[in-house]
């Protein structure tokens, strides 16, 4: 009787909520459409106006807008020729790169030796400058001839084609660097001009047709900047996006489930550790350590925590990295034997140690939970705490700490650890958390640093790993992959761990 | 002096005190808070950065944070005065270019989230005083307490799931059509809703019984026109009340729902500027804010005190 008034009042209300409903249809047909658009939701929105010092370069990069000397190909994990074709180790400190030629920014201005060198300068003069590419690991850049530049090192460089991979390293034309900052739109040099952007949400591109590298296949595209993991993995699941990087460990078993969407996997170059501050007791103690880790069962932690987004982790790189250690495998937990350690290590301790798990990863929490209870069986009290990074940078930096649940990017801008063995772990290292000091290990990574043939060099960086390892250093817990969720319908996408390339010219999207 | 100009320079002292204690509080959160903010910044361009001191020293110099934190906010309130919000520290560009549209998006958001709230409170919170005590009102009434009883960051995941993944007629997320407004601005007025009917069954309630609707009625006026001239008119001044605070809470606490929804609004620009420490965009964020807030709390209590002008003649038998 009166139900009839609230059933229209419902009816309005889910009718308001309803309007402007886009239905999603598709037309499965193995043909490429050359007049698709494509959908990127990337997790990394650009907050410094496009500065190439700051992370929006990899933005740009992501985008199909900004290229480099060089590229880092993942798949030969080898430096391979972009912007340059060729370059050569001219001098002890100096290295001279080609320029590719017939290469023209969007706005038609063409490429040259100068143009690349005002670029590199611009960045290497920020005020704070890039970390692959910044006055400490690049003294000088200049024109040799028009399609010559040199770039001199302070000290013998065998990584410089390494750097001018880096996002940092892009080139735009002079008429991109203005007074107010960087303007990329028609400034760039890869396959797609950017065109607009959203404050905020998102930048759209279209094909450059004049693209040096031959025909690009999309019509254009939009880079969405959606920092929420579990938005990103909806709208691949919607199809609102064609393309989800960085998806979160929540959303996985629901987009395994769907078959309109495939998951690309790849080793990516973060280890969660639990860093341990050797520069003070109990862990300036090499048994407490080696405690530690055999107390903890970290493949445990990847498959209960990490729900298969991650791996236990063998040490401190990824077993498919060329420097991995040598038949390396997860360590094996021993509670009896790791209480047996602590025992004999004549550790005590009159309060809890704290852990502390920093809040930017959700996961750690737990993590720090799971591991308070092993530690507990070994006979080592322990609290958690979750703080955010920021917050309690000065107190790791001062090494005021026991033990902290943090990740790390062993790649950092560069396809290479020698910057991630040099700050972490050397006496000197600026980012030394662990307070690890070892002038075997020095040596080592100086000789690394140095060494010009990469196989050689790989070498030294597993001496140097396997040495972290022996001592304990730290107990890396979990190899993060890197988790991409991709629409069937999308084809030619190559997955990069370091999320430096997204929209080049052979992603294509079938009709 | 009138009271309404009474009202009016009161409440502009009270907004030149509001706009100086807010900006002072946060101007203070990053020099309070554990961590360096000069790192804080650094990080927000360059992911979990392990600047060096001196780029940290260089960076700091450059953006005038070595200054003494009192001659830091006078430069920012000098500048502030002349309509000159300053330039954001992480990236460099006008505060202004960015708090405005924000403030855009937090505005179309809140005033439709409101808006769709009052309309729908007031049918609900009519139907419900008139069928006092019986299904339709407990119905009406048991949805309402649970509403309010329903966060945001619950609600909203469970729009998406149903509206956008199961039945696929909703955006997720964005703001590329208007169609992506819908679910932000459901989830955000279901709790306005609940509040507001609350507040209108019990206002034509109240009025239901009052002397003057009894008089209409003794005059012979039909049912229909004693609701619409005498009951609901009067039952609405909470409402008004109500709808002022709830669409100045809005303005900056809609952040949770401009995350999920991936909103570019007011809320999540204050939260990250904040958070990054970049002082002037949190500053200018929340100033705007606030002055917006004390903007529709005066409209809303100008409606009142005229409301209660024509009120008082009306009962006097003057009009």
């Amino acid at each position: 009787m009166k139900h009839p008034r609230l059933k229209s009042l419902a009816a309005l209300t889910l009718v308001a909520l309803g309007l402007s409903s886009c239905a999603a249809g598709g037309n499965d047909a193995p043909a490429v459409d050359s007049e698709a658009r494509l959908v990127v939701d990337n997790f990394r929105a650009p907050v410094s106006n496009w500065a190439l010092e700051s992370d929006d370069a990899y933005v740009l990069s992501i985008s199909g807008c900004l290229e480099t000397l060089t590229r880092y190909d993942q798949k030969a994990q080898e430096v391979v020729p972009m912007l340059a074709t060729e370059w050569k180790q001219s001098a002890e400190k100096t290295w001279d790169f080609t320029l590719r030629e017939g290469v023209t920014f969007q706005d038609g201005s063409a490429l040259d030796a100068q143009s690349v060198t005002d670029a590199l300068n611009h960045v290497l003069k920020a005020t704070a400058p890039a970390r692959a590419v910044n006055p400490k690991t690049i003294s000088a850049v200049e024109a040799l001839d028009e399609n010559t530049v040199r770039v001199s090192t302070p000290s013998a460089d065998p990584l410089l084609p390494y750097r001018m991979a880096s996002v940092n390293a892009g080139v735009l034309s002079p008429a991109a660097y203005t007074k107010d900052g960087i303007d990329p739109f028609g400034h760039c040099t890869g396959p797609f001009t950017p065109v607009s952007e959203q404050a905020g949400q998102s930048l759209t591109v279209d094909r450059n047709e004049d693209y040096w590298g031959g025909d690009v296949k999309l019509a254009g595209g939009e880079i969405r900047f959606i920092t929420e993991g579990p938005t990103r993995a909806t709208q691949v699941q919607t199809g609102e996006a064609d393309i989800s990087m960085s998806i979160p460990a929540t959303s996985l078993a629901t987009l395994e489930a769907d078959p309109a969407v495939e998951l690309a996997k790849a080793d990516s170059p973060r280890t969660s550790t639990l860093y341990l501050n050797n520069s003070r007791a109990p862990f300036d103690n090499v048994d407490v350590r080696r405690a530690v880790t055999k107390a903890l069962d970290v493949s445990a932690i990847a498959d209960s925590v990490y729900e298969g987004a991650a791996t236990g982790a063998t040490g401190p790189f990824a077993p498919s990295e060329p420097w991995a250690l040598a038949d390396a495998q997860v360590p094996a937990t021993d509670v009896e034997a790791a209480k047996k350690l602590v025992e004999s290590s004549g550790f005590t301790q009159d309060k809890p140690l704290e852990i502390i798990a920093i809040t930017e990863r959700a996961e750690f929490a737990a993590v720090g939970t799971i591991i308070q209870e092993r530690l507990k069986q070994i006979g080592i009290e322990s609290t958690v705490v979750t703080k955010s990074y920021g917050a309690v940078e000065p107190q790791l930096l001062k090494g005021d700490y026991d033990m902290l649940l943090s990740q790390r990017n062993r790649m950092i801008d560069i396809a290479n650890p020698i910057g991630f063995l040099q700050a972490d772990y050397t006496c000197e290292g600026s980012y030394n958390l662990s307070g690890y000091c070892n002038p075997e290990y020095d040596k080592l990574v100086s000789a690394a640093a140095a060494e010009k043939d990469e196989k050689a060099r790989n070498d030294l960086y597993r001496q140097a790993g396997q040495l972290l390892a022996d001592d304990a250093v730290n107990v890396w817990l979990v190899n993060e992959q890197a988790i991409d969720g991709v629409r069937t319908e999308v084809s030619g996408y190559v997955q990069d761990p370091l999320t430096r390339y997204v929209m080049t010219k052979d992603l294509a999207k079938t009709k | 002096m009138t009271p309404v100009l009474s009202l009016l320079l009161r409440r502009a002292l009270g907004l030149g005190a509001a706009v100086l204690l807010s900006s002072i509080a946060v101007f203070l959160v990053p020099f309070v808070s554990p961590g360096d903010p000069v790192r804080n910044l650094l990080r927000a361009r360059m992911d979990l950065g392990t600047a060096d001191d001196a780029t940290v020293a260089a960076y700091a110099e450059q953006l005038g944070l070595n200054e003494p934190l009192w001659k830091q906010y006078l430069d920012w309130l000098g500048r502030f005065l002349h309509g000159d919000m300053g330039l954001s520290y992480v990236s460099g560009t006008p505060v202004v270019d960015r708090v405005l549209p924000a403030l855009g998006v937090t505005l179309l958001l809140a005033g439709s989230a409101i808006l769709i709230a009052v309309l729908v409170s007031i049918v609900l919170g009519v139907i419900s005083a008139l069928r006092a005590e019986k299904l339709s009102d407990r119905t009406i009434t048991s949805i309402t307490h649970a509403l309010i009883a329903i966060p945001e960051y619950a609600m909203a995941p469970l729009a998406v799931l149903l509206f956008a993944v199961r039945l696929a007629w909703l955006p997720s997320a964005g703001l590329s059509s208007a169609a992506s407004l819908v679910l932000p601005v459901a989830v955000l007025c279901l709790r306005p809703i609940s509040f507001f009917t609350i507040a209108v069954r019990s206002g034509v309630l109240e009025t239901l019984g009052s002397e003057h609707v009894l008089a209409a009625r003794a005059r012979g006026l039909n049912e229909a026109r004693v609701l619409l001239r005498h009951v609901i008119p009067h039952s609405l001044l909470p409402l008004s009340t109500m709808t002022g605070v709830w669409f100045a809470g809005l303005l900056g606490g809609s952040v949770i729902v401009e995350v999920i929804f991936a909103l570019p609004g007011m809320g999540r620009l204050v939260y990250d500027a904040i958070v990054d420490s970049d002082l002037p965009m949190a500053q200018g964020g929340v100033v705007l804010v606030v002055m917006c807030a004390v903007l529709v709390t005066t409209v809303v209590d100008l409606i009142h005190q005229l409301s209660d002008r024509s009120a008082n003649l009306e009962v006097s038998g003057v009009s």
